[in-house]
Parts: structure tokens; sequence; C-alpha cells
């Protein structure tokens, strides 16, 4: 029985005990914090009004929100612009990255070109777009307007903002997607695609019956964690429209926040948080369901 | 002859669409670029004849962006670290440990990079403001390595689960101790690894834009929060604030060209094995 266990590894090893340090922190982080989001949202307190009372307040945050018909046009803000800009930048992602997988001269500068803007930070990303390129005035958007005679498109106003946000997401998180994609196409392997040919599969026939299927993995990791990122997003509506006009560009993240530092009412905005981190988690675990579904045994 | 002269002619073809196509995408970031390097008077109607000046990096490099760099410099290497000191031995012993939960913890831990920043920004203002760590380094610190640790134990787990097993236990034959097997054996072979996700946790930390603003009023502001406050104030001025944005996204811009290759075999090993 000993000389079994010669190689393997003891059950009882101090090495278990490295990730206590890591999990403490992390829990007292985010975990704890929530719990007391949790609690708060039961509770009635406006900060900016000391004389009013803090009180425990039963359902009456949750029966608000629910209520709110500002917060239903919100949440359906958060659902189309987390479905359509995941999509948008699925495609994209995919197709530049079909561009892009061959060998040409320059091709690292080229690709790295694209995938810049995934590394400036949101607030950039938005001011940049903001002025130099969708200002109505002195951007982008007035020249190409002038140029086709045009009026220039109000980017901000309240039919648009919700467009021009995706837009903004779209526009960082392609370059993702694509990074993600072409390693997958990259690492197919020349002699399936050969054989493929061989069988006659070319062009869309190709892509859509060899290539697709083959990099299935890689979609649903590049869409895992882009669909996490774009629920999460939020200095890029902080930075370019604030949510507005009204609410007409605000999504999920941002209306907690506007309701705890505009209105400063904290117990309705930990309502809102705690009815967010429900979706999100609800959103994300159908998602993992389908991918799970079509691909049993993949793990993320 | 004619046949290869027009397969060379496609190519080209699609070289220079490639390129074109790369040129648009980048558009916004390369007229910031250009627009930083105009004088403020030429910056409006938008044009491309110009005579480059150096100005608007004059104006902009001040004592306020030189306060904010640092604290941004600061904030983030410290998060680094901290985050490399907690992480790796947390995702060594939940690969190489006996832990019958590693699975799940593992999990855990991945489920708190779902939670968004919103939901836990009251009660950590309300904590910060009671035990005196609003507008700190340390505050800042704190908040980012809870966030970089779960994303750094899910890249370096799937470097650790690479190391094939048989050379840990050639190690261990020969009489290695577990951490000097670490030390010798694992290390050097998912260095590359490591570093790599360090500088994602940097550009991460670097970018990050909630907690900053919220968390820090003057002395503890990051390279983000002077940008917003800079739009607030001088938004008229584009090329200046054109000339700061760059200044702040050179950084990871670069740092991200480096880490591209290895960010995505991170990400996606776990999944391409199965």
């Amino acid at each position: 029985m000993l000389s079994s266990r010669g190689i393997e590894k003891p059950r009882k090893s101090l090495v278990n005990y490295l990730v206590l340090p890591a999990i403490i922190f992390v829990a007292a982080i985010t975990q704890i914090p929530f719990l007391m989001t949790l609690i708060l949202s039961f509770i009635r307190w406006n900060i900016k009004r000391p004389d009013l009372p803090v009180e425990f307040a039963g359902f009456d945050n949750y029966k608000f929100i629910f209520t709110d018909s500002k917060f239903y046009q919100v949440l359906l803000n958060s659902l189309v612009q987390a479905a359509v800009a995941l999509a948008l930048c699925t495609i994209f992602g995919f197709l530049l990255a079909l561009v892009f997988n061959r060998a040409f001269k320059g091709i690292f500068i080229a690709r790295s070109l694209i995938i810049i803007p995934y590394f400036v930070m949101e607030s950039v990303v938005g001011i940049v777009w903001k002025t130099l390129i969708l200002s109505p005035s002195f951007g982008i958007n007035q020249v190409l307007a002038s140029f086709f005679g045009m009026e220039p498109v109000a980017f901000f106003s309240s039919r648009l903002s919700l467009v021009t946000i995706i837009i903004l997401i779209v526009w960082q998180w392609t370059p993702f997607l694509f990074m993600i994609l072409l390693a997958g196409l990259q690492n197919l392997s020349e002699d399936v695609l050969e054989s493929a040919r061989i069988d006659g599969a070319y062009g869309l026939k190709m892509i859509l019956y060899i290539k697709i299927p083959m990099i299935k993995h890689y979609f649903e990791v590049g869409m895992m964690f882009g669909l996490i990122n774009i629920l999460k997003v939020f200095g890029l509506v902080f930075v370019t429209t604030q949510g507005g006009p009204g609410v007409s560009s605000a999504n999920l993240p941002y209306y907690v926040y506007r309701t705890a530092f505009y209105d400063w009412q904290m117990g309705r905005s930990a309502a809102i948080a705690v009815v967010t981190v429900a979706i999100t988690l609800i959103i994300i675990q159908s998602f993992f369901n389908l991918i799970r579904r079509k691909q049993r045994g993949s793990t993320i | 002859m004619k046949r290869s002269l027009s397969k060379r002619l496609r190519a080209n073809t699609a070289t220079i669409l490639t390129w074109v196509l790369a040129l648009v995408y980048a558009f916004p970031i390369l007229y910031m670029l250009i627009t930083g390097f105009k004088p403020e008077e030429m910056v409006a109607p938008p044009s491309l004849s110009f005579t480059p000046t150096l100005e608007n990096y004059d104006a902009v490099i001040s004592e306020d962006l030189m306060l904010h760099s640092f604290n941004s410099v600061f904030i983030t290497i410290a998060t680094v670290i901290l985050t490399i000191l907690l992480a790796v031995p947390a995702a060594y012993s939940l690969v190489f440990g006996r832990l019958k939960s590693a699975e799940g913890i593992y999990y855990w831990f991945i489920t708190t990079t779902l939670l968004p920043a919103v939901a836990v920004i009251i009660p950590i203002f309300l904590a910060f403001n009671y035990t005196g760590l609003l507008d700190t380094k340390l505050g800042l610190v704190l908040l980012y390595t809870g966030a970089g640790v779960p994303l750094m134990i899910w890249m370096v787990r799937t470097f650790f689960t690479d190391v094939p097993y048989e050379i840990i236990e050639a190690a261990d034959i020969d009489g290695c101790t577990r951490f000097t097997s670490f030390f010798r054996i694992i290390l050097p072979l998912i260095k590359g690894g490591i570093f790599s996700t360090a500088l994602l946790v940097f550009i991460t930390t670097w970018n990050e834009f909630f907690f900053a603003v919220n968390m820090t009023y003057s002395k503890s502001a990051t390279l983000p929060v002077y940008l917003n406050r800079f739009l607030t104030q001088q938004g008229y001025f584009w090329a200046k604030m054109s000339a700061a944005s760059t200044l702040v996204v050179i950084i990871p811009v670069i740092l991200g060209f480096f880490t591209q290759k290895t960010l995505v075999k991170g990400l996606t090993l776990g999944a391409v094995k199965g």
C-alpha cells in the first residue's frame, strides 16, 4: 500500500491551504458587500435627508421598481444592448478573422490596428467618439453629412442614443471576438481542410459546414466572455450620454448608479442592483446551458 | 505565367483591402492621435492639412497629470503584485492539491467576475467612508485585487493544467519537495503565461473607471478620472483632449500588442481540450 502511494499526491497536503487566502480576499471584496446590498435592498434610506428615518421597508423597494415604467425601459435597453451588441461583435469578429487568416507583409501591424480598441479605456472610447467622430457640429459626422448633402445624424437624440451606445460597444468588443476566432481559424489542421476541399467543400460551403463547426469552442468562449463584460458596461454610458435623454440609453448598471448617486435612494438602488445580478445570472446560465446542450462535456 | 500574374494581382488586392479595413477600423484612434498634434484653432472643421505642433502636449503635461499618472502607476503595479501573490498559489493549489471541491471553487471564482461593480458599490462606499479608505490608493488596490484574482486564477489554472503531470512525478521521485519543484520546474514552464496574465490584469486595472470615479476625489484619483474631469472642464479644447487621451492609452495599447497571443491561449486552452 505504501509503495503504491509513492507517486500519488497526499490527500492532506499543505498545498490545499494555498487557495485559502485568495478565497477569503475575494469573498471579502465581492460576496460580503453583495450580501450587504441584499440587506440594504429591504431598507428605506435617503442618504441626503438625515431627517428622514432609516427604516425597514419590507418589499417596498422591489414593489416600487416593478411598478416603475422607467425600470422596464432600462431593463429592455439592457437586454437589447447585450443581445444586439453580442450578435454584431460575433459576426463582425468572425468576418474580420476570415479576412485576416492569411499571411501577408505587415500582418502584425494591420492586425494590431484592429485590436487597439479593446485595450483603450472606456472613457477615452466615449470621449473620442462623442466629440471627434459623432459630434454633429465639428465631428466626422458633419464632414460626411455635408459630403452627401444631408443633415448630420443626431446620434445623441432620444431616438438614437441607445443605438449609439451599441455602436461603441460593438467597436470596442469586436476586436476581442476577432482575436479569439482568428486563433481558432489558425488552429484548424490543414489536413482536414484539404480533405474537405477534395470532397468539394469550397467558399461559403467550406465556411458554414467545416470552419464554423470546427471552431465552435472558440465561439463559445469568446461569446461567453464578451457577454459577461457587455452586461457590465458602465463607463461608455457615463461619459457619452449619462443614460439620457431621459433613460433612453441607460442600462441596468448605470441605472443603479443613478438611483444611488443622483436620487440618493440607497435602498431602492440596492434593490435594482439585486435584480440586475439575478438577471445577469439567469442570462449567463441560460447561455451556458444552451452551449452545454449542444456540446456535452465542454467547459468554459 | 498569365495565371500566376492574375493570382498575384488577386493576392495584392486582398492585401490592400485588408489594410484599408484595418485603417478604417482604427480610424477613431488614429484621428485622435493626429488631432493631438494639431494647433487648437485647426481642429474644427476637420481637415488633414495642418502643421504638426507639440503645443498641446506641452499644455497637457502638467503637475496635475503627473500626479494622476503616478497614482495610476502605483495602484496598478501594487494590484498586479498582490494579485500574483494571491492567485498563483491558489491556482497551483486547485490543480496540484487534493481538494475534493477544487472544481467547485474554481467555478466560484469565475462567477465572481459576473458581479457588476454597481452591485457592491454602496456597502463598499459606506465601509470605505467608515474606515477612512475613501480617496486612498490602498482602497483602490484592494478593490482591484478583488477583481484581478479571479481573472488570474481563470487564466493561470489553464497554464498549470498544461504542465504534464509526469514531470512533477519525476521531480517527486528525485526527492524534490513541493516547494522546490514549484520554483525549479513548474514556474519556469508557465512563467510566460503568468507574465502575460499579469499584463492583462495591468491593462484592466489601468483602464478601470467605475470604482476610480466613485471612490476617489483628488488625492488618489487615477488617469480615467483625470480624463473625465478634463472632458467636463475643457471639453471644447479637442486638440488638448486628444493629446491627453493619447498619453493615457499608450501604455495599455502597447502592452496589449504583446499579450494578445497568451490572452487568447489562456482563455481558450481549457475549452479546446474539452
